[in-house]
């Protein structure tokens, strides 16, 4: 059930994308997404496709695990995908009903926002199914540590971010079992009107809220009893220390950045 | 009323490295009117079982007959069924939403459709039949104590009139009082209205003292099935799956061990006490003060 959703949660397999440091990978990803961003053509995405499909092949992590993910978010791509076909100006007309015009740069424009929408999940859900959240807060930690000159308090951002990445599987798993529980009390999540559905999640939400409550209180009740004050002068036991693949990890995504520049050149050229 | 499971499989995240098979090969039978402790390390497979009584998960593989009536069959009606097999989860107390005690009991039999006075008669009932104190129905499930709130859950699900009663370790985090009520309440259900019970449980010594037949759970399969006398027999291969049968066993069999004939199969204290007053008696190592 609820628990098919895939995004955001960590695949526990040994691979060498795993082990990479977790600082190359968010600048892997952050790259990614702005080569993503910067191509505007099919040919582009071909270069993209073999990037992302290389690192996946490599990550371990299954096609269809990955694939799941994308159900979460199956609204918005055929949302984008349809504004994106019948609203788009164009000249070749297809055909016409009523205000819907369907046109060929439609239906182009429509399958490449299709295609980058899918390739921007599944660059960023491919991060998180191989960093553990304690992995990935670290990075971004000593990622952003700079930023702490100018009174970015870079250590609290990084533990709420952890605290909120640690509490998604959580929530889901409550969220499952008070369903189940409602359910076994009769509940009924898919028959009757609009608002006989919505009133049929209230007995899900109010147990939902008091238990992240409670577990909140906990949590902060625990930190306190072990005298957590925030991040100054706190050390860390594993500090990230870079190992020769993520050398090799660097020079691969500068490979990469540079056969992008070279074919962006070459299309603005032709 | 008979519930019937044949060949039982279930894969929890089938085919992802979470992959867990949590159920194997489990075949049972449920009669009416038994009282059933089913029991097994935590991580065995007893919550995945009872959810499949009543169609909360559908397995992998096998079948489940209720009354008769495959309920994996197409039209069957499943919320009809979830309304026979009242389910009880774990830390039942977490479910609990509504503004006030009665409100929150009502909720099961408003599901089924029932007219307004008779939701309100079985949820009062329900409420009394757990001992919860009338001037408490008004006020808000969250300000009540752990116990009480376990109470409120249970009667939640009584009110459904279920035929069957599940419930999964009612008695996790209560104190050794909170613990005998809770017990002691459902043992009276059990006899004052023939409902059937199946109790969930990790721990021999709490449902030793009250069900008539103990299902033993061990890594997602049956280990044993009987009597609570024909179970624990086998305390020796039950302590080596880590599961330890009741203190009395232990004694009466060392007894035993060391010449003296006192029945190995008493399974209570009280059971344990006659056997060995008993012996005592026949090699007149007490008198009797009751005269001939
Ligand atoms: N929702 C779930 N998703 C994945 N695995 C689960 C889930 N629920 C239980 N399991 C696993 O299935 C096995 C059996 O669990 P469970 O039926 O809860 O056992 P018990 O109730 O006897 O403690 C355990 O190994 C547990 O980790
Ligand atoms: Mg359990």
């Amino acid at each position: 059930m609820i628990r098919d959703i895939t995004i955001g949660q960590y695949y526990p397999v040994d691979s060498i994308i795993h082990r990479l440091d977790p600082r190359v990978k968010l600048l892997g990803t952050l790259l990614y997404i702005i080569s993503l961003f910067l191509f505007d053509s099919f040919a582009g995405y071909l270069l993209v496709i073999g990037f992302i499909g290389s690192v996946i092949l490599a990550s371990k992590v299954p096609l269809s695990y990955i694939f799941k993910g994308l159900k979460a978010v199956i609204f918005l791509l055929l949302f984008t995908v349809v504004f994106n076909v019948f609203f788009t100006q164009g000249d070749n007309v297809i055909g016409e009903w009523w205000i819907f015009r369907l046109t060929w740069e439609g239906l182009y424009q429509g399958a490449f926002m299709g295609i980058r929408i899918i390739l921007l999940i599944i660059g960023s859900s491919i991060m998180t199914f191989t960093t553990t959240p304690k992995a990935l807060t670290d990075g971004l930690e000593t990622a952003l540590h700079p930023l702490n000159r100018i009174k970015v308090p870079v250590h609290e951002i990084a533990m709420m971010m952890s605290i909120a990445l640690r509490f998604i599987p959580i929530l889901l798993e409550e969220t499952d079992k008070i369903m189940k529980a409602q359910m076994a009390r009769g509940a009924d999540f898919e028959n009757g009107s609009m608002i006989q559905k919505v009133k049929a999640l209230l007995p899900i939400f109010i147990p939902l809220f008091v238990s992240a409550f409670r577990r909140a209180n906990d949590l902060a009740m625990a930190m306190e009893a072990r005298c957590y004050n925030g991040g100054t002068n706190r050390t860390k036991m594993k500090p990230l220390v870079y190992a020769s693949r993520d050398y090799i990890g660097y020079a691969l995504l500068g490979g990469y950045i540079a056969l992008f520049v070279v074919l962006n050149l070459w299309f603005a050229w032709f | 009323m008979s519930i019937k499971l044949v060949n039982i499989n279930y894969v929890y995240s089938k085919k992802t490295a979470y992959e867990k098979k949590a159920l194997t090969n489990v075949s049972l039978e449920i009669q009416n009117g038994e009282f059933i402790g089913l029991i097994g390390h935590t991580g065995s497979g007893k919550s995945t079982l009872i959810q499949h009584l009543n169609g909360l998960i559908k397995a992998t593989s096998g079948h489940i007959y209720y009354d008769g009536e495959d309920i994996y069959a197409n039209k069957y009606n499943m919320k009809e069924l979830r309304s026979k097999v009242g389910l009880v989860f774990q830390y039942p107390e977490h479910q609990l939403f509504e503004t006030t005690i009665l409100e929150d009991v009502k909720f099961g039999p408003k599901n089924l459709g029932l007219s307004e006075e008779e939701v309100e008669q079985r949820a009062k009932d329900a409420l009394r039949q757990v001992g919860l104190a009338e001037e408490l129905w008004d006020k808000s499930p969250f300000d009540l104590s752990g116990g009480q709130k376990r109470r409120v859950a249970i009667a939640g699900v009584l009110a459904m009139h279920p035929e069957v009663l599940i419930l999964d370790e009612p008695t996790a985090g209560l104190d050794p009082k909170g613990r005998d009520e809770i017990l002691g309440e459902i043992a009276k259900l059990h006899k004052e209205r023939k409902i059937t019970i199946v109790l969930v449980s990790h721990s021999m010594e709490d449902v030793a003292d009250y069900v008539e037949r103990i299902i033993v759970m061990n890594h997602s399969k049956v280990f044993a099935d009987g009597t609570p006398k024909e179970v624990f027999m086998k305390y020796k291969e039950l302590e080596k799956i880590g599961l330890a049968a009741p203190q009395v066993t232990y004694v009466m069999n060392e007894l035993k061990e060391k010449g003296i004939d006192v029945d190995t199969t008493a399974t209570t204290v009280a059971e344990a006490k006659d056997s060995i007053l008993a012996w005592a008696r026949k090699n007149n190592w007490i008198e009797d003060k009751v005269e001939a």
